[in-house]
């Protein structure tokens, strides 16, 4: 096997693109008609995972910063779409106002939570970056008093559905003869989003930034002695990825129409952690996958207990534990057979190919 | 007509004999109880190769890292032309126009060899977010430059055959001129080379030798860590020399070589 190694990209033909679109366009209605109405309802979340996953992947593929405390800014972005568009303050701003104020927002905040830990590496921002998502949830937790901001653990309710153009997507609509359903019109919104997403990711990639991002995540004193501002572009990163993820958090909380702070724990950062590690870190290919797989995946598998009932007439093994069991199984698997992610990079193909040729 | 020509030619190269490039004063710097730097002052001419020797711990790769911001000093100046690199962070060092290498090869290991030169390019180039994004003209056009420049630096060095391998990949002798070649894109005034001849076989020194020559024909100023004393004493214009943290010696390698400071400090004082 040859070592030498093109990662020239090969133009896709504008058909493959086509071909693509129209399966996109129509994925919901298969998914409907084949699965049910939920199945779109989960097509939608998988979508915001996609979201989270690709800004995760900047402060953790490309700059190489161990954050564990990202569900914070996913927790400011929604809290921030509930409290201008609820009932909760009796604020009800248009939809295209508060997205991009929850998002810069959260990117503000990836500065102000990036600052202090600028000095820190590995497993010491891990635990920092940890308890920074911590102090988050558990201040929304206890904002209720003395000034309700937060409502403390029962949540912000009744939170505004998207309405765009006087169409909302919480009722259904028709054009051209068709029929779409609320969650058939949210699809469509966030996978423009996504795409919007997934673009600047890979011109960022591709870029001068994403280049001094992968310098220092591969050594931090050469990309400093070789002329890159480390503590900028360290903070760039972080809010980057912050503002995708507040992004996502008004998009979660717009959808759920509910928000608290249980949405928003440990579990979820690590959830969105492990899309990244089980797709291919810090490329982008694999953590879309990575996103979808552990989205979806999980639901599959509530189908297990159906069949444990068919075949045995009773469950013996909840759905809900051989999920984690599962989950906890392909994690390890992909760790020993597939280190580099199922979908990895092509330079850590090459990596993983020349050490063992 | 062609006799001016010469004269100024020469005039000229006196000159740039004489600037002084780097100037070190009276820098020190101590890690704890131990006095790593002591005084250390000197000068290093534009366009000369000079050459920094001394046995294991004189303080060598101290020095390097004090001169390119990675250690603060405690008391001391540093200037290259007239700018003060001392107290600067090591972007702002490379920013003003001195570059260096690493005695432990530090390349970025997952990153091509094409894409290390480029990352050297970043101090010289501005675009952005937006730019990136959006991909402006002004963006491709630096894009593009920054390519074209890589490739030639590739070339220079003589590594144009591995530009799409990553340079963990790469062999040894050629990790090193990679080096080389990442912080030639960043436009130095004055290399700092730290031992770049460290675990090279007689060949690969023999053509490391040539590079290092062909980039003080072309301008450059070169400052050199190095063991091999055939290397250094070939190459460089001028020399000083390290131990325990105090400059012992400097000057033509003729002179250096004969001093018997030097000679007590590389074998003994039993030796003399």
């Amino acid at each position: 096997m040859s070592s030498v190694l093109s990662l020239n990209k090969t133009q896709p033909h504008w058909l493959v693109f086509g071909l693509l679109a129209l399966g996109l366009a129509l994925l919901p209605f298969l998914v409907d008609a084949g699965l049910g109405r939920s199945w779109v309802r989960l097509l939608d979340l998988a979508l915001l995972y996609v979201m989270l996953a690709l800004g995760l992947n900047i402060v953790v593929g490309y700059a190489g910063l161990l954050d564990l405390g990202y569900v914070a800014f996913y927790a400011l972005g929604a809290y921030v779409y509930a409290w201008l568009a609820s009932p909760h303050f009796g604020l009800h701003l248009p939809f295209w106002a508060i997205l991009p104020l929850g998002a810069g927002l959260a990117g503000l905040f990836g500065v102000l939570l990036g600052t202090p830990t600028l000095r820190l590496r590995g497993d010491y921002l891990a635990i920092v970056t940890l308890g920074f998502g911590e102090i988050v949830r558990i201040f929304m937790n206890n904002l209720n008093t003395p000034v309700n901001l937060t409502n403390g653990p029962q949540g912000i309710n009744l939170i505004d559905p998207v309405r765009l153009g006087g169409v909302s997507l919480s009722q259904p609509h028709t054009l051209f003869g068709f029929t779409f359903s609320g969650v058939h019109l949210t699809y469509y919104l966030f996978l423009l989003l996504t795409l919007a997403v997934i673009f600047i990711s890979m011109r960022l990639e591709n870029s001068r930034i994403g280049r001094a991002w992968v310098a220092i995540r591969e050594d931090e004193i050469a990309a400093a002695a070789t002329g890159i501002n480390t503590r900028n572009l360290k903070l760039l990163a972080f809010a980057m990825g912050a503002t995708f993820g507040g992004l996502a958090g008004g998009l979660f909380a717009s959808f759920q129409g509910f928000i608290s702070p249980e949405s928003f724990n440990l579990m979820e950062s690590i959830m969105i952690l492990c899309m990244i590690v089980l797709g291919g870190m810090g490329h982008i290919p694999g953590v879309i996958f990575g996103a979808l797989l552990l989205t979806l995946l999980p639901e599959a598998l509530r189908y297990t207990g159906d069949w444990q009932r068919n075949l045995f007439g009773q469950i013996y093994v909840d759905p809900a534990d051989l999920r984690m069991l599962l989950f906890g199984l392909a994690l390890v698997a992909v760790m020993l057979y597939r280190p580099a992610g199922l979908i990895p990079s092509a330079r850590r193909r090459q990596e993983f190919a020349d050490a063992k040729g | 007509m062609s006799a001016p020509k010469v004269g100024n030619l020469l005039s000229s190269k006196l000159d740039a004999e004489l600037t002084p490039l780097l100037t070190v004063s009276a820098v020190s710097k101590a890690f704890g109880g131990l006095q790593a730097l002591s005084d250390i002052s000197l000068q290093v001419h534009a366009g000369e190769i000079f050459g920094l020797i001394g046995p294991n711990g004189a303080g060598k790769t101290t020095l390097f890292n004090a001169l390119t911001g990675l250690y603060s000093i405690d008391r001391g100046e540093i200037r290259l032309n007239d700018a003060r690199l001392d107290g600067r962070p090591p972007h702002q060092v490379l920013q003003a126009g001195l570059a260096r290498t690493f005695q432990n090869i530090r390349l970025f290991a997952e990153m091509t060899a094409l894409e290390n030169v480029l990352v050297g390019r970043h101090a010289r180039t501005t675009s952005g977010v937006v730019g990136a994004v959006l991909r402006l003209p002004g963006t491709r056009r630096e894009e593009a430059d920054s390519h074209e420049r890589a490739h030639a630096l590739l070339r220079r060095v003589g590594i144009a055959q591995h530009a799409d391998r990553l340079a963990k990949n790469l062999p040894y002798g050629d990790q090193r001129r990679l080096e080389i070649a990442r912080a030639l894109a960043t436009e130095p005034s004055l290399l700092a080379l730290d031992e770049p001849a460290a675990g090279m076989n007689k060949v690969e020194r023999a053509a490391l030798r040539e590079l290092l020559l062909q980039l003080q024909a072309d301008g450059l100023t070169l400052l050199l860590i190095e063991h091999d004393v055939k290397l250094v004493m070939g190459l460089c214009t001028r020399l000083a020399v390290l131990d325990y943290g105090v400059k012992i010696a400097e000057g033509t390698p003729d002179v250096v070589s004969r001093d018997p400071k030097v000679i007590a400090a590389y074998l003994g004082d039993e030796a003399i």
